[in-house]
C-alpha cells in the first residue's frame, strides 16, 4: 500500500490524476489523521509557511523547489488549495497524499474556498466534473475539506490562520472548541477565522466579501497579548510583493500564487521560521513556460474587458 | 451567395491561425457574452442583448462587476447628453465607433429617448452578423421601425448600422458627412474600440471630430497603465490571443487621456478608472445592490483590474453644459454598503462594529 501511495504522489507531482477509487482511498486515510489532529495544530519550528495556491499546480513545484521538498522541510499551508487555477485537483490531492505519506512533515489549515458552496462558483467543482465525469470526487474532496484543522500553533507563540480574527473569539481554547466538521458556516466563529482580514481600522469592521470581518491593530494585540503570542500569520488577501507585514510586525499576510490567475503580475512569498522563530521570506515567480503548460492549450486565456 | 457565419460568440481557439483583424472582431463576441452574463446575473436590465447570443453566458463576478460598471457609467453619460440636448432644443446624434452588437439604441428607444440619428459604425462583417440578428426578432425591427438594406449596410429613419473600417477613415468620415447635422450636438462613443487602432489611425479621428463638430461629446472605454506587473501580464495574454492594444502605449494613463482631448481643443475632459467609479461614483444603493447579486471573493483582484480600465469622457460647444459622472466619495473612504451573502444574515448579530472585545 505504501508504494501504492508512493506511485500516487510520483504520478501526481507530473500533474496527472489519480483514479477515482484512488482518490477515495486516498481520502478515507486522510480522514483517520485529520480527525486526530486539533482544531488549532500543533507545529514545531522550524517550519515553512506558505499561503493560497488556488489550483496552480506549477507554481506549487516551483515553491517546493524555492522551499525544498516535503518531507526534508516542514510545510504548513494555510488553505485556499484549491479554485481559480486550472489543477485545483491535482494541487490538492498532492498536497493530501503528501499529508497522508508525511502527516508530521506537512500540516494543511483551512481556507474559505475549502467549501461547497464556494467550489461550486469558483472553479473546483466544474474541475472535477471535467476531469473525472462524475461528481464524486468533489464529494470525497469536501468531506475531507470538513476535516483539516482551522488553524495552527507554533512554538506556542505563532497563530496561523487562513484569514484571521473573529469578534467571538478571544482566545485558542475558544477556537479549540468549535465543532469543526462541518461545511463552513455562514457566520459565527468558524467563517470569521477563514474570512476576515486585518485593516487600518479600530476594533471590527463589516468586510467587503459579504462574509468575516475586518479587525484592527487593536484588535490583534489584544489577541496576542491574551495568548501570548508574537505573531499571527495568516494568507487569504492578494499581495502584490508577496507577503505583508502590518501592525509593526504582528500580524504577516503571506500569498503564495504567483501571478495569481495567470494574470495579477504578483511574485509570491513563502516564510520560513527558524528555531528561534526568525522569520526569512522567500520570494519567487510564476513557473516558467507558464504559457505551454500554465494554461492548458483548450482553455480560455484569462479573463479581460474587451 | 456569401452564407453569414453563424452567431454562436466566443468563437476562439476554433482555428490555430487567426489573423490579428478576425481576433480584434472577436473582441466583440466576447463583450457581448460578458454583457449577456451580467444580464442574467441582474446587475444591468438589457431585453435585447441575449437575441445576440446562442449560448449561456457565465462570467466570474469580477468581470460582471467590471460590465456593469462600465455600461452604467457610459449610460449615466449617454443619458446626460441625451438630456442636455433636449434642454437645448437640439437634435441628438450618437455615432457608436465599433459598436459590435451593442444594444443601447434599443434600450434608450425602449426607454422612450429619441434621436435625430443614432449611427453605428464597424466591420463588415459584424455589421451583417447583426443586421441578420435583427432580421430575425420583431422586437428590433419594431424600434427601428421603418427601415431598407442597403450596400453599406441597414437605414432606419433614426438608425443606421453602416459597415465601415475605422482604419480608412477617411471613407467613413465621408459616410458620415451625409448623414450628421454639423450644427447639431454630436456624441461618440468608443468602448474599447480606439485602443485598437495604431495612434495614427485613432489620433486622424479624434483630429477630424474635433474639427468637424462644434457641439459635441466623446465617452471613451479602454485599458490604461501597460506598464506596471499588471498591465504587463494583460499585454503579453491579450498578445496570445493575438489581440494588440495598439495605442495604450500613448495614452497610457489618465491623464493621458484627458490630454488626448484637451490638446485638441475640447473645452473639458475628464477620466476616471471604472474601479474609482466604482468606490466613489456609484450610490451606495447602487453598490449595495450590486454587491448581493452574487458571491465576491476576488476584492483585490477587482481593484487591480478595475485601476486598468478607464472611462473618460470630452466635451465642447453646447455640451459642455453636460455634469459628467460626479464622485460622491473621498479616495479610500470605508464601505457603507451591506455586501453579499450566498446566505441569509443572521438576525441575532452580537458583533458591535467599531468596538473590540477587550479583557
Amino acid at each position: 500500500m505504501g508504494s501504492d501511495l508512493d506511485r500516487q504522489i510520483e504520478q501526481l507531482r507530473r500533474c496527472e490524476i489519480i483514479k477515482e477509487i484512488e482518490v477515495k482511498e486516498l481520502c478515507l486515510k486522510a480522514r483517520e489523521i485529520l480527525v486526530e489532529e486539533s482544531n488549532v495544530q500543533r507545529v514545531d519550528a522550524p517550519v515553512t509557511i506558505c499561503g493560497d495556491i488556488h489550483g496552480q499546480f506549477w507554481d506549487l513545484l516551483e515553491l517546493f523547489l524555492k522551499g525544498g521538498d516535503c518531507p526534508d522541510t516542514n510545510y504548513l499551508f494555510m488553505g485556499d488549495f484549491v479554485d481559480r487555477g486550472f489543477y485545483s485537483v491535482e494541487t490538492f490531492l498532492l498536497l493530501l497524499a503528501l499529508k497522508v505519506r508525511y502527516p508530521d512533515r506537512i500540516t494543511l489549515i483551512r481556507g474559505n474556498h475549502e467549501s461547497r458552496q464556494i467550489t461550486q462558483v469558483y472553479g473546483f467543482y466544474d474541475e472535477c466534473m471535467r476531469k473525472y465525469g462524475s461528481v464524486n470526487v468533489w464529494r470525497y474532496c469536501c468531506e475531507i475539506f470538513d476535516y483539516i484543522s482551522l488553524g495552527a500553533i507554533i512554538d506556542d507563540k505563532v497563530f496561523c490562520v487562513h484569514g484571521g480574527l473573529s469578534p467571538s473569539v478571544n482566545t485558542l481554547d475558544q477556537i479549540r472548541t468549535i465543532d469543526r466538521k462541518q461545511e463552513v458556516p455562514h457566520d459565527g466563529p468558524m467563517c470569521d477565522l477563514l474570512w476576515s482580514d486585518p485593516d487600518d481600522i479600530e476594533g471590527w469592521g463589516l468586510s467587503p466579501r459579504g462574509a468575516g470581518y475586518l479587525f484592527g491593530k487593536d484588535v490583534v494585540e489584544s489577541f496576542l497579548h491574551t495568548n501570548d503570542l508574537t505573531l499571527i500569520a495568516r494568507a487569504h488577501q492578494l499581495v502584490m510583493e508577496g507577503y505583508k507585514e502590518m501592525f509593526e510586525g504582528k500580524i504577516v499576510t503571506v500569498w503564495s500564487a504567483p501571478n495569481y490567475c495567470y494574470r495579477c503580475g504578483n511574485v509570491a512569498a513563502i516564510l520560513t521560521l527558524n528555531e528561534k522563530l526568525d522569520r526569512h521570506y522567500e520570494l519567487f515567480d510564476a513557473a516558467r513556460q507558464q504559457e505551454s503548460r500554465g494554461i492548458p492549450a483548450k482553455k480560455p486565456a484569462p479573463d479581460y474587458f474587451l | 451567395m456569401q452564407q453569414l457565419p453563424t452567431l454562436t460568440p466566443c468563437r476562439r481557439n476554433v482555428r490555430l491561425h487567426k489573423s490579428a483583424d478576425e481576433a480584434v472582431q472577436e473582441t466583440n463576441d466576447d463583450a457581448a457574452l460578458s454583457k449577456a452574463s451580467a444580464v442574467r446575473r441582474g446587475y444591468l436590465d438589457d431585453a435585447f442583448i441575449t437575441k445576440f447570443m446562442k449560448k449561456d453566458a457565465r462570467r466570474p463576478p469580477i468581470i460582471n462587476r467590471g460590465t456593469f460598471v462600465r455600461t452604467h457609467a457610459i449610460d449615466v453619460l449617454v443619458e446626460q447628453f441625451h438630456e442636455t440636448c433636449r434642454s437645448q432644443d437640439a437634435h441628438a446624434q450618437i455615432v457608436s465607433l465599433g459598436a459590435g452588437f451593442d444594444t443601447r439604441y434599443f434600450n434608450l428607444k425602449k426607454r422612450g429617448r429619441s434621436f435625430k440619428t443614432y449611427v453605428e459604425v464597424d466591420l463588415s462583417e459584424i455589421v451583417e452578423r447583426k443586421m441578420a440578428v435583427i432580421q430575425q426578432h420583431s422586437e428590433l425591427t419594431d424600434i427601428i421601425g421603418e427601415r431598407q438594406d442597403v450596400d453599406s449596410g441597414l437605414r432606419g429613419n433614426d438608425y443606421v448600422l453602416m459597415k465601415g473600417d475605422l482604419r480608412h477613415w477617411k471613407t467613413v468620415a465621408e459616410a458620415l458627412s451625409h448623414i450628421l447635422d454639423f450644427d447639431s450636438p454630436i456624441l461618440f462613443l468608443s468602448e474599447c474600440v480606439l485602443i485598437y487602432l495604431n495612434t495614427h489611425d485613432s489620433d486622424t479621428i479624434v483630429d477630424w471630430i474635433s474639427q468637424h463638430c462644434l457641439h459635441a461629446a466623446f465617452v471613451l472605454y479602454e485599458q490604461i497603465l501597460p506598464d506596471d506587473p499588471f498591465g504587463q501580464v494583460m499585454i503579453d495574454n491579450l498578445r496570445q490571443r493575438h489581440i494588440e492594444l495598439k495605442s495604450i502605449w500613448t495614452y497610457p494613463t489618465l491623464q493621458s487621456q484627458i490630454d488626448r482631448f484637451m490638446s485638441r481643443e475640447w473645452s473639458k475632459a475628464f477620466a476616471l478608472t471604472i474601479s474609482e467609479i466604482h468606490d466613489r461614483v456609484l450610490t451606495p444603493e447602487i453598490r449595495t445592490r450590486i454587491s448581493r447579486l452574487e458571491l465576491f471573493d476576488e476584492v483585490e483582484e477587482w481593484t487591480l483590474l478595475g485601476n486598468h480600465y478607464c472611462v473618460c469622457w470630452a466635451t465642447k460647444g453646447r455640451m459642455d453644459d453636460m455634469k459628467g459622472l460626479q464622485v460622491h466619495r473621498k479616495r479610500g473612504q470605508k464601505e457603507d454598503i451591506v455586501p453579499f451573502t450566498l446566505w441569509p444574515q443572521s438576525d441575532g448579530a452580537s458583533v458591535k462594529l467599531g468596538s473590540p472585545e477587550r479583557k
